[in-house]
């Protein structure tokens, strides 16, 4: 089976979580100046979505903890080792499967659809693939690895 | 060669227990989520999606809906376990919110009549408490969607008030709760309030804007919507 060369796959992951940066940070700003990130087209699913009680845990914004997310994600694409690889997967596989429910409590709780919480979930989904695929077509190439371990 | 394959197997094998953690870290998130969240946990809650979806973009201070500088203020007496205030919350005053309020002209301000019973100033009180998060709008609505008989025991239960200040949105349920601890005097100053403009049954209505001069009108209780436009015309 052949993959895509990984320096292809390291811009990828690096280019989708800045967008995903970029996205959880417009969310954090505009929640933290009192505001909802505005919905486009002026649905007014956006602020539904920004005022329940679910978007936060633990006290904790969600949108920070995207915020961190991804910047580790951005992060994972500048090394080429096997424990960073490892990290970026479970990252990525973390960050996709919360998504996955906060998209269920937006569909079936909330009952309202942010737009900017949408492009953070298909984001998500697209970096646990790349991060996926870069962990099965290039783990264990780096000898420091198994050394270490 | 088989260096490599060694390698890729022992990594693989680290990848699927890894696996494990990252899915029992997904679930610590979700029952975190759902235990902050705003279905009311245990206690089962109505219309808590319509109603907020209905608030939404609505700005609110304290008790107050809509612009703060909106030039007619129109205050609504109202116990929260009556049912005629409940059905001007469903059908009377929606109209008015969609319109006048959307647009800035009129703002509500909710007061609290505690003529029904004890109950009522408990309720009141944790009304009140959501609105120093912005919230007492739609913890008043969630309330009515969801009212019981009146004195039944709801009203007064701190389970019920928790599970419809987490509905609404209350984000800091700690601050909720000391807050509402010393709201009871506020909730039966309202109530006297109400008196000294003469109201005694629930919900009434006041305006005032520039058409009155600023001056208070004691509207009472108007019936319908169209009633309560005609009020809020006089005073504009």
């Amino acid at each position: 089976m052949s993959f895509p060369d990984e320096g292809i796959l390291r811009r990828l992951i690096a280019f989708f979580a800045a967008l995903g940066l970029g996205v959880a940070a417009y969310i954090a700003i505009a929640e933290a100046g009192g505001d909802a990130p505005a919905c486009l087209a002026g649905g007014a699913g956006c602020q539904t979505v920004s005022e329940s009680s679910y978007s936060h845990v633990a006290g904790i914004d969600i949108a920070v903890l995207g915020i961190v997310g991804y910047a580790l994600l951005l992060a994972t694409a500048f090394f080429a080792t096997d424990g960073v690889r490892l990290a970026g997967f479970l990252l990525a596989l973390v960050g996709f499967g919360y998504s996955v429910f906060l998209t269920y409590l937006e569909i079936f709780k909330i009952e309202a659809i942010c737009q900017w919480c949408v492009a953070s979930a298909v984001l998500m989904t697209i970096l646990f693939l790349l991060s996926a695929t870069r962990l099965i077509g290039y783990g264990g190439t780096d000898p420091e690895f198994a050394h270490e371990s | 060669m088989k260096a490599d394959s060694d390698r890729r197997q022992r990594l693989l094998q680290i990848a699927a227990g890894a696996v494990f953690l990252a899915v029992a870290l997904v679930l610590v998130l979700v029952v975190v989520s759902s235990s902050g969240g705003g279905d009311g946990g245990d206690t089962k809650l109505e219309g808590v999606a319509a109603v907020n979806k209905s608030l939404a973009g609505y700005p609110q201070e304290g008790s107050v809906i809509g612009k703060l500088s909106a030039p007619i203020e129109m205050v609504e007496y109202g116990d929260l376990q009556c049912p005629v205030c409940k059905h001007y919350a469903e059908d009377i005053l929606p109209p008015i919110l969609e319109k006048q309020v959307k647009q800035g002209v009129v703002k509500v301000d909710f007061r609290y009549m505690t003529i029904i019973g004890k109950e009522s100033i408990a309720a009141g009180a944790a009304a009140h408490a959501a609105g120093l998060q912005h919230r007492s709008w739609n913890f008043i609505e969630i309330f009515y969607r969801n009212q019981g008989e009146e004195n039944s025991g709801y009203a007064g239960d701190d389970d019920f008030l928790e599970a419809v200040a987490k509905a609404a949105g209350v984000k800091d349920l700690e601050k909720w709760n000391e807050d509402r601890e010393g709201l009871d005097k506020w909730v039966e100053e309202n109530q006297q309030e109400a008196e000294a403009v003469g109201f005694s049954g629930s919900p009434s209505f006041t305006v005032r804007g520039p058409g009155s001069d600023e001056e208070l009108v004691a509207v009472g209780t108007p019936g319908s919507t169209a009633a309560l436009e005609e009020a809020i015309e006089d005073v504009r």
